[in-house]
């Protein structure tokens, strides 16, 4: 009776040579593309961080104090990220922090430009929406070393698969919750909206978005923070920064290394997570 | 002020609620064939909303649709801006078929001659008043300067000066229910349509709004269809009132006609509920008088029109129409007899009503106390009409 | 309908349970735990040890799979009974744990391998058959990287080169930084960090493929090293104090089978098998270039590892074992 629990075994279904063959295929004959690929994600990572350090440290934290009091509203908020902030230069990880940044700064932008545009197209049509969920889901639950090591064949190891990973990952909430937010606006508005004799368009730019806009925030701000969260990931294929110094603690078992890089990359959370839900709550003008 | 602005011809629209089966054509034969909507429904789940409805309404008049939920009236009156596609019929706005229009004229249509105005106001929360108000008029591409200035003007017009720049949110039911009227006006439309614009609101507010209305009705004599499904205010707004049962329409006349002569038990059920001295005003019940002689006329000419209209008083008006008095054929006789002269004989003591939108019940103790009718005079104290203790007892009944 | 699904949900539970009540309950025998850190070496091995274990001595195995610094903890507790690649100088508590006694060490499974910086032949020689031509044909040791920095130049900041470093946090890596410190490379070269094994591989190959120039760390025996054709850059001769400050090559790593130190207790015939367990830098190669080739699974290359080299059995078993374990081959 056991062969009725043992799977037919003898159906071995494997495409695996093939996938193999495909990705070897990618990497000898479209060499170019994948380098020019790189060139243009590496510059603008690279021209973040050049940015990034460019600015003294003193005015980043005021920029980040005042930032803060004028999105948050106090002062003492202010002063607490500004020390917090002061903190992670004087563990001597500021350099760091802001080789961090430009993969996460860079990912979220990336996210966004993809993200809200998708979201909006979802939002339109329920059959454009069935196709997209299963690889909304699949894009957050794959195991991201299984597409980023052939990225990381294609575009060389480092920031740049580390920012398309990221991407992959962080993108989806925005997504979703653009096309949430547009779809959960008050069918009466919209139908007002139409009865004046709102174009298509009119009606998604002048009344859908800014009517569902704390939501898409909400999107923004959860992309962020998954973007926060990739980057120990990242350093997994090479990318530098913090989540670097953290996968060095681990594999040597330095826990206190690790704690103190991790609470850093805590702060950073924190930080954007708190600026960012402050956008939302003020919602849209 | 006659002209038909607005025909509806056969209008049918239905739902189908399954991919597969029966198509809505089919449906209309069927109920051609004389099934009811139950019936179409349970076979084929083809839901029937408008079964056959035909009207016509006047510019500037108000007409009233009235009916249970489910009755059809919410589908019908968005068939009148195309937000639903009749499945057959036709719908002539100014002569024009709408329902062949393509989706460009149907933008201009909605932008220039039909506005709405909604149950839950459909305002946009993320903006403030001025900025809903002239949303209509951005919509247009109307510059900013231009369309603020005429928002403003709306936003005044409803009652609402000072809280331009409030936020929705800000705002009582009843007032943001005035900005969706003043949005609707702003785009100058000739037909408003209001779907149960006064549903949402508390009696108190809704009275004050459906007179408000009647007020700006007044003065900008727009042609309004109005859909309720109460029948005091379908009277007290309606110049004429349709009442609607599962799609049809059951009868559709005046408030004082089907208060008097309910077509069916259905209407009959309706209007038990109507308060009708409440509902009914001085403009459903004035007249316009039988015997009216201007003031230089004289005395003869005053005796002739009593005579060939069989009336014992005479009205006398001035040049414009000013009322000045009130002439009996007794005092008239006593002039032609030399006993009192002409000015003297007018009698200019008579009640006064101002306001045509005055209910009947609150004019039953004057018009008791009165030993002639009342009469109703405008603004400019031109005669509009007027209100017998007959015509007030008529009223009582039904 | 509401029957059908009783019926049938009955039926499936007796199938199952009667499936389930195979033979006599096995679970008494004793299970041996092998540690598996996640590279192909140690799973063959783990292999060939479990046909061992089994066919000689009847004894069960189970593979435990985590980093290394996980796995070395579960050593040291006794989650995991034996390590059969224990890269000793890649633990860095490693010679604590033996003297405190948590760990004991049984043997030498290999200590012949090589590692260090690599760059593919081809970047030396050229390679007539792809029509690459020779690009640094004067490169042979380490010292002579510092000629070739705009070859291996590196596409983050082009104004320097790279070399692919050790996985981060491996003592390996301390010392190859030092080196890359010591010879003046990190005037021209960037230390690029990989993050894991998998994308330093991954790099490796997909410049391979496209005949690009590489300089990267690896570590022999793998299916990488026994697949590519890599040369291993020449290093000064080895010596203990200027090896830890970078200075000389790497010595072959001395490594061990490991067990926790209930082991002996627990399995002494197996344990006096494990004591013996040697094998080579060039046989674990030779048999990972077979799993790469043939696409076998780790015990199919277990067999046909012991089938080629049958003499191995007789020099870590007795005789009557090794008897037991060719009979079983035969089959």
């Amino acid at each position: 009776m056991e062969w009725i629990l043992d799977f037919p075994s003898t159906i071995r279904l494997d495409f695996t040579k093939q996938i193999d063959a495909f990705i070897a295929y990618l990497n000898v004959h479209y060499a170019d593309f994948f380098a020019g690929l790189k060139a243009i994600l590496n510059s603008v990572i690279g021209g973040i961080y050049q940015g990034l350090e460019l600015i003294p440290w003193w005015l980043l934290i005021l920029f980040v104090v005042l930032l803060t009091k004028k999105l948050v509203g106090r002062y003492r908020t202010g002063l607490l990220y500004g020390l917090l902030m002061f903190l992670i230069g004087a563990f001597g990880y500021w350099h760091m922090m802001n080789e961090t940044l430009s993969i996460v700064i860079t990912a979220v932008i990336l996210s966004l430009l993809l993200g809200l545009p998708i979201g909006i197209l979802i939002s339109t049509s329920v059959k454009v929406n069935s196709i997209f969920r299963p690889v909304l889901d699949a894009m957050q639950t794959m195991p991201t070393f299984v597409y980023m090591i052939p990225a990381v064949m294609l575009l060389g190891p480092g920031k740049v698969p580390a920012v398309l990973a990221t991407v992959i990952y962080a993108v989806v909430p925005v997504i979703r919750l653009t096309s949430h937010g547009i779809q959960q606006v008050d069918k009466e508005v919209v139908e007002a909206a139409r009865s004046f004799g709102s174009s298509r368009w009119q009606i998604l730019a002048k009344v859908q978005i800014p009517q569902a806009l704390p939501t898409i925030m909400a999107g923004v701000n959860q992309t962020m923070m998954m973007a926060v969260a990739m980057v120990v990931t990242c350093a997994m294929i090479g990318a530098n920064g913090l989540g670097m110094e953290v996968l060095i603690a681990i594999n040597r078992t330095e826990s206190g290394r690790g704690l103190v890089a991790g609470i850093c990359i805590v702060i950073i959370a924190i930080i954007i997570d708190r600026l960012t839900q402050s956008v939302s709550a003020k919602g849209g003008r | 002020m006659e002209e038909t602005i607005l025909k509806v011809e056969h209008l049918y629209k239905l739902f189908r609620s399954r991919e597969i089966g029966a198509s809505e054509e089919t449906a209309i034969e069927m109920l051609q064939q004389g099934l009811s909507p139950a019936e179409i429904r349970a076979k084929t789940g083809i839901v029937v909303a408008s079964n056959d409805v035909s009207f016509e309404v006047k510019r500037g008049e108000i007409f009233t649709l009235i009916g249970l939920s489910g009755s059809g009236k919410s589908t019908i009156i968005r068939c009148l801006n195309m937000l639903h596609r009749p499945t057959s019929g036709h719908i002539y706005v100014e002569n024009e078929d709408i329902t062949k229009y393509d989706e460009e004229q149907l933008m201009k249509l909605r932008r220039t001659k039909v506005a709405m105005v909604f149950q839950n106001f459909g305002l946009m929360d993320h903006r403030d008043v001025l900025s809903n108000v002239a949303y209509g008029l951005e919509i247009k591409g109307v510059n900013k300067k231009e369309r603020e200035s005429k928002a403003l003007e709306m936003v005044a017009l409803v009652g609402l000066e000072g809280w331009e720049n409030k936020r929705i949110d800000n705002l009582s039911g009843g007032m943001k229910q005035r900005v969706g009227i003043a949005r609707a006006l702003a785009n100058d439309p000739d037909i408003l349509l209001m779907d149960e614009a006064f549903s949402a609101l508390d009696p108190l507010v809704r009275n004050d709004l459906q007179f408000e209305l009647l007020g700006i009705q007044e003065k900008m004599q727009k042609t309004i269809v109005f859909i309720t499904h109460d029948i005091n205010e379908a009277f007290k707004l309606g110049n004429h009132v349709g009442i609607l049962r599962e799609g049809e329409m059951v009868q559709l006349t005046t408030p004082e006609e089907m208060l008097a002569n309910p077509a069916d038990d259905y209407v009959r059920k309706f209007i038990d509920n109507v308060d009708s001295t409440k509902v009914l005003s001085v403009k459903n019940i004035m007249v316009t008088p039988g015997a009216m002689i201007k003031a230089g006329d004289g005395v003869n000419i005053a005796l002739k029109s009593m005579k060939s209209n069989g009336l014992s008083s005479a009205y006398v008006v001035g040049e414009h129409m000013q009322f000045q008095g009130l002439i009996t054929l007794e005092n008239a006789l006593a002039v032609r007899a030399g006993q009192l002269n002409f000015e003297e004989a007018i009698i200019r003591d008579i009640p006064i009503i101002k306001d045509i939108h005055t209910p009947i019940a609150d004019i039953v103790n004057l018009a008791a106390n009165a030993r002639f009718p009342l009469v109703v005079v405008a603004d400019d104290g031109s005669l509009q009409g007027i209100v017998s203790k007959a015509a007030i007892l008529s009223s009582f009944s039904g | 309908m509401k029957k059908t699904i009783y019926v049938l949900m009955t039926l499936i539970m007796a199938v199952a349970l009667t499936a389930g009540c195979g033979g006599p309950d096995k679970s008494a025998e004793k299970t041996i735990v092998l540690s598996d850190a996640g590279w192909d070496s140690v799973k063959f091995h783990n292999a060939v040890v479990s046909y061992i274990a089994d066919k000689a001595y009847g004894l069960k195995t189970k593979v435990v799979s985590g980093s290394t610094p996980i796995t070395h903890t579960a050593l040291v507790r006794g989650d995991i009974d034996v390590n059969l690649e224990t890269w000793s100088d890649n633990i860095a508590s490693y010679k604590n744990d033996v003297a405190g006694g948590y760990i004991v060490e049984l043997g030498v499974n290999f200590d012949d391998n090589k590692q260090g910086l690599y760059v593919p032949r081809y970047v030396i020689e050229g390679d007539e058959a792809r029509g690459i031509a020779p690009m640094a044909p004067e490169l042979k040791t380490v010292a002579d990287l510092k000629k070739y920095s705009k070859l291996f130049v590196d596409e983050e900041n082009p104004a320097k080169g790279r070399i692919y470093g050790a996985i981060p946090g491996w003592a390996v890596d301390e010392i190859l930084f030092k080196k890359f410190n010591y010879y003046g490379l990190n005037e021209q070269y960037n230390y690029f960090r990989p993050g894991s094994d998998a994308t330093l591989n991954a790099s490796i190959v997909a410049a391979y493929a496209k005949g690009e120039p590489i300089v990267a760390y690896n570590w022999e025996p793998t299916w990488l090293s026994g697949k590519l054709d890599l040369v291993l850059l020449e290093d000064a001769p080895y010596n203990e104090k200027g090896f830890l400050e970078g200075e000389t090559a790497f010595p072959s790593v001395r490594v061990t089978v490991t067990a926790n130190k209930n082991l002996p207790k627990k399995a002494p015939e197996f344990t006096d098998f494990l004591k013996k367990y040697h094998t080579s830098s060039a046989l674990t190669a030779e048999a990972l270039a077979y799993i790469s080739e043939n696409k076998a699974s780790y015990d199919e290359a277990a067999v046909h590892f012991l089938k080629e080299h049958s003499e191995l059995l007789d020099k870590w078993l007795p005789a009557d074992k090794a008897k037991s374990v060719r009979s079983a081959l035969g089959n």
